[in-house]
């Protein structure tokens, strides 16, 4: 919709040439449009941020230029070149690296075989040249001023030292543009000052860097320019410092969002249908899994609660504590109704009438290759049990009232669900729960992934739910979806809750300034603990 | 790709996607395909000799117990799983019917109950061992497969121990001509063979449970997604454990079928049949990655493979070749049931075709289309 400002960008830094240049970059999924004509023009010794909610298209627009995908739209130039990248390999002669988000390290290989990974370094007689690689790759690691032994394996290794060879191996090679996807997110503040030096100094050295972030403050530091994408569009492109946070947030989530959410006020009840008090809950580096400390939320009936924080703030780790997919780890008082609960399975969960739409679609709800009514009753097959096992004239009728409540669009109940649009697929998930009739309805993310106009059905269906009584708890990672959806908002950092919001007085900053409360006394040794006992107890 | 060719390619994707559809149908009818091709094949080769009652009788008596094992089998690998030790539980089963009869005296009645729940401790060792201890299905199966192959062995001595006693007159003893009726030709149950009975009374209950139980649907959404199978409250350790014990119960029954089939329980029974028991269900359409494939299938892959077997034996077909032809029939299988055949190959070829190398920087100039910049 807003017009490109790509002209502000070219005003000063005309000096360097541009690397990089990315013209009308589109690209579709089945049911989603992710991009529509994104530009990117990107100058050597420049670090180019790229800025959005999560969803706007950042990875989408990286995974293009780094030969992730085989069809896309638009057109890609290096040094005024036209170039086709259709594997990851292209991508790599090309002098384009990236350093994704999760590393991509062999944690059973020493560094020096990561790092050389699949350009091994041989001998005359065709053996692995190990002493040059381990030479070599010292010399890679002292340049990002770490003193590690090439030999050591991976696995033995800090996340913040990891994210370091993954440095070094994209640095192994000759680098034109080196792409970072969020390359912070598991780094304490020493560390990522650390990389930031790094940076700079690849900078110095004439590597163009695009740097993917949520993180602001880090942008203020590390960036000469900052390209803003909003729901796969490109909102505008500016010089780091003409611009304010506060328009970079502007830009990051203004939208209309007049009809999108339909919210008729209802003032919920005064019954608490769940009350969480002082739940706690380790976490796991290794597997990704954010600690949870002290965390309270209640939840009335007929309540829409928001779960806001940044991406490993614990959102998704304290819905899945409540629902019991976290088993009995989980410390603190859970409520739900009148009668204490202490979570065990998820079976438990949906016992006492809670359910969960999970935040990976693909991943953690769908069933593939099965029909549509399979994966909507499985959560609520008990309700069908007849003498001769399930009773499918019961099943149809119930998956077939809920489907049409729920408009899916599907030509059939036995249709396999993978056919579907990724919002018909969410709806059958909604409906799975749903056959649970659940007193409690947990949400992650419920409109990752799904076009405009299957988001604004959700919504409306989630308004009817609480309208009928059911309490919601919702993560999003979608600020105006919180905003207009929920009558309070819990904002968590780091396992934390630093705000609770209402419905009057929550605003966008408000929630991303509690989101990045982060506690300074960040330690690496929790880090390196859970990793040792990861090893210790051999689990993986 | 470029805007320009993408365009171009968007306009036959519904005829590729139609051919998708036609494929995938293929895909799912494969198994009968294969079925009616081999059943021609017996009849124009060999007329009448390969389609009658009693040749087709036996052909497929002669795989029973195979195909009882198939179908435990096929559950296991609906989970994700694999059972690498069905044989050897099948062999252990036939011994003990054996030593049961010969040196004990129990009736067939007591018998096959016996075997059953003998084969329902093994399975259950394997469902343990797969879930509570964590090691791989594969492993797991791998070691037991030798140690109830070893006590096997141990319990028998070496030696095979033969199911028809006779007494003092010379004829057959009750019990043993009882249970004789479990698998030898001629001695039918009912007037029915007995095997071919079983088998198919096997697949019909296993069909039905997999089709209209909970148990059956958690099977399939075990294995077609365990995380989504979890979070709607399937018990998926119990659905696993389940499985192997159902395995094992199936191999239990098998057990003296082979026995009475081979009018002995030789101490090495059932050896590589579960590999017979996994290829029929892979023929049937079973995918080793779970969640896909039935009963029926693998009934019918199972048929296939015994079918063959016959057909090329009455050709005079050296075994060596059979075997041969046997890898090749799974091979061509597994091939046809994916269902982005054509159009995986299509792709592969356009884009070999078309895609302009990039090597290097001037060559790709060339390559590119020109679009104003």
């Amino acid at each position: 919709m807003s017009p490109t400002q790509t002209a502000a960008a070219d005003g000063s830094a005309a000096v360097a040439r541009e690397v990089l240049s990315m013209r009308g970059i589109g690209k579709s999924f089945p049911g989603v449009r992710a991009l529509e004509a994104v530009s990117l023009d990107v100058r050597a010794g420049q670090v180019h941020a790229l800025l959005g909610e999560n969803g706007a298209g950042k990875s989408t627009l990286m995974n293009v230029l780094s030969g992730g995908f085989v069809e896309y739209d638009g057109e890609i130039r290096i040094d005024g070149v036209p170039v086709a990248i259709h594997h990851p390999r292209d991508a790599k002669s090309l002098g384009i690296e990236m350093i994704h988000q999760e590393l991509n390290l062999v944690q059973d290989l020493s560094i020096a075989d990561n790092v050389f990974l699949g350009r091994e370094l041989r001998t005359g007689r065709g053996t692995l040249d190990r002493p040059s690689m381990h030479a070599r790759t010292r010399e890679l690691l002292a340049g990002l001023g770490l003193i590690l032994d090439p030999r050591r394996l991976v696995r033995r290794c800090k996340l913040a030292e990891q994210q370091l060879i993954e440095v070094a191996k994209a640095l192994s090679q000759h680098v034109r543009v080196l792409v970072m996807d969020e390359p912070t997110s598991a780094l304490a503040d020493a560390e990522v000052r650390r990389l930031f030096d790094v940076i700079a100094r690849l900078v110095d050295g004439g590597v163009a860097v695009i740097y993917i972030s949520h993180r602001l403050e880090e942008i203020d530091k590390v960036a000469d320019v900052v390209t803003v994408l909003r729901d796969g569009e490109q909102v505008g492109t500016v010089l780091q410092g003409s611009t304010s946070r506060s328009e970079l947030i502007a830009m990051m989530v203004g939208r209309p969002m007049g009809e999108l959410f339909p919210r008729p006020e209802h003032p919920p009840s005064a019954t608490p249908c769940l009350r969480v008090s002082r739940l706690s809950a380790d976490g796991d580096q290794a597997q990704g899994r954010a600690a949870l400390h002290d965390v309270d939320v209640v939840v009335h009936e007929g309540e829409i609660v928001g779960l806001a924080g940044l991406m490993g703030a614990g959102r998704s780790e304290l819905l899945q504590a409540i629902y019991g997919a976290a088993g009995r780890r989980v410390g603190g008082q859970i409520t739900v109704g009148e009668k204490a609960y202490a979570p065990r399975s998820p079976a438990h969960g949906i016992g006492r009438h809670i359910a969960m739409v999970a935040e990976d679609r693909k991943g953690q709800s769908v069933v593939p290759g099965n029909t549509v009514r399979f994966n909507a009753s499985l959560a609520a097959l008990r309700r069908f049990a007849g003498w001769a096992g399930v009773d499918t004239k019961a099943e149809r009728v119930a998956v077939g009232d809920v489907v049409t409540e729920l408009r899916v669009r599907t030509p059939s109940l036995a249709t396999d669900i993978t056919t579907l649009s990724g919002g018909s697929q969410q709806k059958v998930v909604l409906a799975r729960c749903l056959l649970t009739k659940p007193r409690v309805l947990l949400m992650d993310e419920p409109t990752r992934g799904i076009d405009v106009g299957a988001k604004a059905e959700i919504y409306a269906l989630i308004s009817d739910l609480a309208a009928q009584g059911t309490g919601i708890l919702m993560a999003s990672s979608e600020l105006p979806e919180l905003l207009a959806m929920c009558d309070r908002i819990v904002v968590l950092c780091e396992g934390r809750v630093t705000a609770t919001l209402d419905r009057d007085e929550a605003t966008q900053e408000r929630i991303l300034e509690a989101a990045m409360a982060r506690q300074v006394v960040l330690d690496t040794t929790t880090s390196t603990e859970s990793l040792a006992r990861l090893i210790d107890s051999g689990d993986r | 790709m470029t805007g320009r060719a993408a365009t171009a390619a968007r306009g036959p994707v519904t005829a590729r996607e139609r051919w998708a559809r036609v494929l995938s149908v293929l895909g799912s009818l494969q198994g009968y395909i294969g079925l009616v091709l081999v059943v021609v094949f017996g009849i124009v080769s060999k007329g009448s000799t390969f389609f009658n009652s009693t040749n087709l009788t036996n052909a497929v008596g002669a795989f029973a117990s195979r195909g009882i094992l198939a179908v435990g089998e096929t559950l296991v690998i609906l989970t994700a799983g694999i059972d690498l030790s069905v044989g050897s539980m099948l062999g252990l089963a036939s011994m003990v019917s054996a030593i049961l009869l010969v040196y004990e005296g129990l009736p067939p009645i007591l018998i096959l109950p016996i075997t059953m729940a003998v084969g329902v401790l093994m399975g259950l060792v394997n469902g343990v061992g797969t879930t509570v201890l964590r090691i791989q299905p594969f492993v797991m199966t791998l070691a037991t497969l030798s140690i109830f192959r070893g006590v096997d062995r141990q319990l028998s001595d070496n030696v095979s121990v033969g199911t028809q006693v006779a007494n003092t007159s010379g004829q057959l003893s009750p019990h043993s001509s009882q249970f004789q009726a479990f698998g030898t030709p001629g001695h039918n149950f009912h007037g029915v063979y007995y095997p071919v009975l079983a088998l198919v009374v096997v697949v019909i209950v296993f069909q039905l449970v997999l089709s209209r139980t909970r148990f059956g649907r958690h099977v399939y959404a075990v294995g077609g997604n365990e995380t989504a199978a979890r979070l709607s409250g399937v018990n998926t350790l119990g659905v696993k454990i389940a499985v192997f014990t159902i395995a094992g119960l199936l191999a239990g029954f098998a057990g003296p079928i082979d026995a009475a089939y081979s009018a002995s329980a030789d101490p090495l029974a059932g050896q590589s049949f579960e590999l017979d028991a996994i290829a029929a269900a892979v023929i049937g359409g079973a995918s080793l990655a779970g969640g896909r494939g039935s009963v029926v299938g693998s009934l019918v892959g199972a048929l296939i493979l015994t079918l063959l077997d016959n057909v090329l034996g009455l050709n005079s077909v050296s075994d060596n070749l059979q075997l041969i032809i046997k890898g090749l029939i799974v091979i061509v299988a597994v091939v046809i049931q994916r269902p982005d055949l054509i159009s995986s190959v299509a792709g592969f070829f356009r884009r070999s075709l078309h895609r302009p190398q990039p090597t290097g920087g001037a060559a790709l100039g060339t390559a590119g289309p020109k679009e104003e910049s």
